[in-house]
C-alpha cells in the first residue's frame, strides 16, 4: 500500500463511521442527515481512493474505479453548500437546486460517457492511476462545483462569522470552518495532478482530521443537534485508524527499505510485524483513547439515578441550613461535575441574596441585590435562565447575559417558595467537560431545584423555631431571675448596707464625740478594720452580680469538654441556694468522687440544674429536703435531682416535659420549664428521665456521656 | 434586741446603739432570738424578716403573744413590691424599713419615736 492508499482507508474509515453514527443518532435532523449523506460522499471518494492505489497495471480498471469514485465526489460539493446554508440559515434555495440538478447530469455523464467526463488515465508517481487529462464536463464539474461552490461556500461561513455575535455560534463556525478548509484544502491538491501539476496527493491526509474536527464541534459546540455517544464513535474511528496504520505501515516500510518488489514474503513479514504491533499495542491504544476523549470531550456522563439518589437519601433530609447548602453544592459538583457551583439565599432583612455555600466561585461573599436585573427577573419569571437556552431558543436581556457571564454561570434556576417568593437562587457554571447543559440534564434539575426550595425552607423554618424556643427559654430564664429577687436582694442588700453602715457609723460616731477618749492610732486601727470591712462586703455583693449577669446572658452555644459537674451545681447553688434555705429546705449533696468530666455547653448545664432545683423547691410546699446526687456508670454521669416534694400522679407523669404543661396556677408558670429544660439536655447530648410519687417526692435523673477525662484532684 | 443573721449588720447597730446609751442585744439564729425575747423583754425587737429556720410572721405572732408591747422594726432586704411589708405592718410591726437603710440616722429615728410612744403613722 502507498501513502495515497493510507490516507484513503483513513478517510474512508472515519468518514463512514461519522455517516453511520450520524444516520443511527442523528434523530432524522435535517441537518444531521446532510452530513450524513456528506459523509457518505467522502467515504465512496476513499475507498474508491483505497481501491485505486492497488492498481497498477489496468487502466480499463482504473477508469472504472475512477467512474465509481466520482459517484461520492459529484455531490460532495452540492452538499456541503446545503449543508452550510442550513447550518446558518440562510435561504438559496434555487442555487442548491441547480447544484443538485447539475450533480445528476455530471453523474449521467460519469457513468454513461466515455470522454465527456473522466477523460483519460494516466499511471503516475509509479504507483497510480490518476484522471489525466480529465474529460471537458469534468474541468467544469471541478472549476464550477469543486471550486466555486466550496469557495463561495466558505465566503458565506466567513461572512456569518463576522455577522454574528453569538459566541458559540462563532466558535461552531470556526471549527467548521477550519475542518472544511483542511479537508477541502486537502482535497483541492488531489486533483492538481489532473492537470499536470504533478505534485502528490498528500494533501488527502489533510481529509482526515476534517471528520475529527467535525466531531469534536459536534460534542463540544453543539454543531449538530446530536446526543454525546459520538464519543463511541470516535473512539471506535480512532481505533480503526490506528489498527490500518499499523497493518500497512510496517509494510510499507519493509517494502520501500528491505526490498524494491513487492513479493509475498514481504508482505508476509510486514503482516507478522503488524500483528505483533496490534496485539501489543491494541487494548493500550483503546485506553489510551477513551480517557482522551474522555478527558477532552466528556467528563463521564454523570448518572442521574446516583444524583437522585444522593439528594433524597443524603441532602434533602438535612435540616441545618448551612449543611444542606453546602451539601447541596457539593454534591451537584461531584456528581454533575461542574466547574462551579452556588447556592443564594435570600436576605430578608438586607434585601440581597448572598452566596451562601459556593464551590469553583472564588469571590465567596457575593451580593446580588434584590434588584439586580438577573435575580429580579428570576424572582419574577421563576424561570430557569440558561445561557446556551438563550443562544437557541429565546433572547434575554443582555444585561441578564453579562451578569450571568461575570458569574460565570451556565444555568441560573429560581429557588421559588410556596407562597410564590423566591427564597434563593441555585447557580450552576459550566460542566467541566465544557458539554452544554441537554434537555435531559433539565429533566432532573428543575424537579430538584423545586424540592431543593422545600427543603431549605424546612431548614429555614426549623433555625426559626430553634430560635423561638431559645428566646422562649430566655424569658423564661429572665422570669425565674424575677422571682430570685429575695435571695438574690438578700445577697446584695446586705453587704451593701453593712459596707454602708460601717461608714456610717465612724463618721457620725467621730462626730457626735463619741471617739474622744480614743487614742489616734486606736482611731487608725478601727478606720482600717472599718475600710476591710468594707472591701469584703463589697467583694460579695460583687461576686453574686458577676454570677447572676453571667447566668442571664444568652447562652452563646459553646460546647465545652471539661466540664465538671460539681462546679457547675455549686454554681447555681450559689444563686439559689440561699433562696431554698430561707424556704426551710435542706440541700443535701452527694456528688461522687473522681467523676468523669463531660462535654456541653456550660451555661445550658446551669440552666438546667436551675430550673430542676427551682422545680423541686417549688415542689416542696412546707419544709423539705433536696438531694443532688451524682455517680458514674458504664461511661455515662448520671445526675438525679430528689425532692420530698408533693410528687406527680403517674397520669400526669407522661406530660410534664410537653410544652405548655403546668400545674401551677394561673399566671405562676409558663410550663416551658421542663419542655425546655429536655431541649437543652437533648442539646447537649443527655437524657433526662422521671420518677415520682405523689407524696413521696420526684426525682428527675439526668445522664449524660462521660468525656474522657477525669475530674482533676 | 436585734436579731439578723448578717453577724456584721447586728453588730454594727451594737456598737452604734451602745455609744448612744440603748441597752442592746443581739442575736444571729433564729434560737438565740427568741430566747431573748423571752428573757429580756425588750421594748424594741429590730428583726429581719427571712431567716433561716423562722419566719418574719412566726416571730411576729410569737412577740405579739409573748410580749405584746414590745415594738417591732422589720429591718429587711426582702422586697415584693410591698406586698410583704403591708402584711407586717397590719400584723401589727411598729415600722418596716428596707436594707441597705438610707441612713443609721432614719433607724435611730424610728427608734426614738417607738420609745416616745408616738405611732408612725401620725407623725408621718
Amino acid at each position: 500500500m502507498n501513502a495515497f492508499g493510507l490516507s484513503s482507508l483513513l478517510v474512508g474509515l472515519s468518514s463512514l463511521s461519522m455517516a453511520i453514527f450520524l444516520a443511527i443518532k442523528g434523530q432524522g435532523k435535517k441537518l444531521n442527515n446532510i452530513w450524513t449523506a456528506y459523509s457518505l460522499g467522502v467515504a465512496i471518494w476513499a475507498f474508491g481512493g483505497l481501491k485505486l492505489s492497488t492498481i497498477h497495471d489496468n487502466p480499463n480498471d482504473a477508469f472504472l474505479w475512477w467512474q465509481l469514485t466520482y459517484i461520492g465526489i459529484i455531490f460532495l460539493p452540492t452538499l456541503f453548500l446545503h449543508f452550510v446554508c442550513t447550518f446558518l440559515d440562510i435561504k438559496r434555495r434555487l442555487l442548491i437546486i441547480l447544484s443538485y440538478i447539475s450533480c445528476f447530469i455530471f453523474l449521467f455523464y460519469d457513468l454513461f460517457s466515455k470522454n465527456l467526463f473522466i477523460g483519460n488515465v494516466k499511471f503516475l508517481f509509479s504507483q497510480f492511476y490518476w484522471v489525466n487529462p480529465p474529460g471537458p464536463l469534468l474541468y467544469l464539474f471541478i472549476f464550477a462545483s469543486i471550486y466555486g461552490l466550496i469557495i463561495y461556500s466558505h465566503y458565506e461561513l466567513y461572512a456569518a462569522y463576522r455577522k454574528t455575535h453569538d459566541m458559540r455560534k462563532r466558535m461552531q463556525i470556526t471549527y467548521f470552518f477550519i475542518g472544511a478548509a483542511l479537508g477541502w484544502g486537502g482535497g483541492f491538491l488531489c486533483f492538481l495532478p489532473c492537470f499536470g501539476v504533478y505534485i502528490y496527493p498528500f494533501g488527502n491526509f489533510g481529509v482526515f482530521f476534517y471528520p475529527l474536527l467535525m466531531g469534536y464541534a459536534i460534542v463540544r459546540h453543539q454543531l449538530m443537534d446530536i446526543e454525546v455517544i459520538i464519543k463511541k464513535t470516535l473512539v471506535f474511528a480512532g481505533l480503526l485508524a490506528a489498527v490500518s496504520a499499523m497493518l500497512v505501515l510496517p509494510t510499507l516500510v519493509i517494502q520501500e527499505f528491505i526490498s524494491q518488489s513487492a513479493g509475498l514474503g514481504d508482505r508476509v513479514a510486514g503482516l507478522i510485524l503488524s500483528s505483533i504491533l496490534i496485539i501489543f499495542s491494541l487494548r493500550k491504544i483503546e485506553n489510551f483513547l477513551i480517557n482522551v476523549t474522555d478527558k477532552y470531550l466528556f467528563q463521564k456522563k454523570y448518572d442521574y439515578k446516583e444524583l437522585l439518589k444522593t439528594f433524597t437519601s443524603e441532602v434533602l433530609t438535612v435540616l441545618d441550613l448551612n449543611r444542606l447548602v453546602k451539601l447541596t453544592v457539593n454534591k451537584l459538583s461531584d456528581i454533575i461535575k461542574l466547574q462551579s457551583c452556588g447556592v443564594f439565599l435570600l436576605n430578608e432583612d438586607k434585601n440581597e441574596y448572598n452566596l451562601m455555600a459556593s464551590q469553583g466561585i472564588k469571590e465567596k461573599n457575593m451580593v446580588l441585590k434584590i434588584d439586580n436585573t438577573l435575580a429580579s427577573f428570576l424572582a419574577r419569571t421563576k424561570t430557569c435562565l440558561s445561557v446556551s437556552a438563550h443562544i437557541k431558543e429565546y433572547k434575554m436581556p443582555e444585561k441578564i447575559i453579562e451578569d450571568m457571564n461575570r458569574l460565570k454561570l451556565e444555568l441560573a434556576i429560581p429557588l421559588a417558595t410556596s407562597q410564590g417568593g423566591m427564597m434563593g437562587i441555585l447557580t450552576l457554571g459550566k460542566k467541566k467537560s465544557d458539554e452544554e447543559y441537554t434537555q435531559d440534564d433539565m429533566d432532573i434539575l428543575l424537579p430538584l431545584a423545586r424540592t431543593l426550595a422545600i427543603a431549605l425552607s424546612n431548614a429555614e423554618m426549623f433555625e426559626e423555631l430553634g430560635k423561638t424556643q431559645a428566646e422562649a427559654a430566655q424569658r423564661e430564664k429572665m422570669a425565674v431571675i424575677g422571682t430570685l429577687s429575695a435571695g438574690i436582694n438578700h445577697e446584695i442588700c446586705n453587704p451593701l448596707g453593712i459596707a454602708r453602715g460601717q461608714c456610717e457609723v465612724f463618721i457620725l460616731n467621730m462626730k457626735d464625740g463619741l471617739y474622744k477618749n480614743k487614742t489616734p492610732d486606736e482611731l487608725l486601727e478601727k478606720a482600717q478594720k472599718i475600710m476591710e470591712k468594707v472591701i469584703h462586703e463589697t467583694d460579695r455583693a460583687t461576686a453574686i452580680t458577676k454570677r447572676l449577669s453571667s447566668f442571664a446572658k444568652p447562652s452563646k452555644g459553646l460546647v465545652s469538654h471539661d466540664i465538671d459537674i460539681k462546679e457547675e451545681i455549686d454554681e447555681v447553688l450559689a444563686l439559689v441556694g440561699y433562696e431554698l434555705k430561707l424556704d426551710k429546705i435542706d440541700i443535701i449533696k452527694e456528688i461522687g468522687e473522681n467523676l468523669s468530666l463531660i462535654s456541653g455547653d456550660k451555661k445550658q448545664l446551669q440552666e438546667i440544674f436551675f430550673n430542676l432545683l427551682r422545680n423541686a423547691a417549688q415542689a416542696i410546699k412546707e419544709r423539705g429536703r433536696i438531694v443532688i446526687k451524682a455517680r458514674e456508670t458504664g461511661g455515662k454521669v448520671f445526675i438525679d435531682i430528689e425532692d420530698t416534694g408533693h410528687g406527680i400522679p403517674e397520669d400526669k407523669l407522661g406530660q410534664i416535659f410537653n410544652p405548655f404543661y403546668t400545674t401551677k396556677e394561673p399566671g405562676k408558670g409558663t410550663g416551658l420549664g421542663l419542655f425546655i429544660v429536655r431541649q437543652v439536655v437533648e442539646k447537649n447530648g443527655g437524657k433526662i428521665s422521671v420518677k415520682s410519687k405523689v407524696g413521696d417526692g420526684t426525682v428527675f435523673t439526668l445522664e449524660f456521656p462521660a468525656s474522657a477525662k477525669k475530674v482533676s484532684a | 434586741m436585734a436579731v439578723d443573721d448578717e453577724l456584721e449588720f447586728i453588730e454594727m447597730l451594737k456598737e452604734y446603739f451602745e455609744l448612744r446609751g440603748y441597752e442592746i442585744h443581739v442575736a444571729s439564729k433564729a434560737v438565740q432570738g427568741i430566747e431573748l425575747i423571752n428573757n429580756k423583754n425588750p421594748d424594741i425587737a429590730i428583726l429581719d424578716l427571712k431567716m433561716p429556720g423562722i419566719s418574719g410572721d412566726e416571730i411576729l405572732g410569737l412577740l405579739k403573744s409573748k410580749q405584746p408591747k414590745t415594738k417591732v422594726i422589720f429591718v429587711t432586704a426582702f422586697d415584693d413590691a410591698g406586698k410583704t411589708k403591708a402584711r407586717m405592718l397590719n400584723a401589727g410591726a411598729y415600722a418596716y424599713l428596707d436594707k441597705p437603710l438610707n441612713s443609721l440616722k432614719v433607724l435611730e429615728d424610728v427608734i426614738s419615736k417607738a420609745y416616745s410612744g408616738k405611732s408612725l403613722k401620725e407623725d408621718l
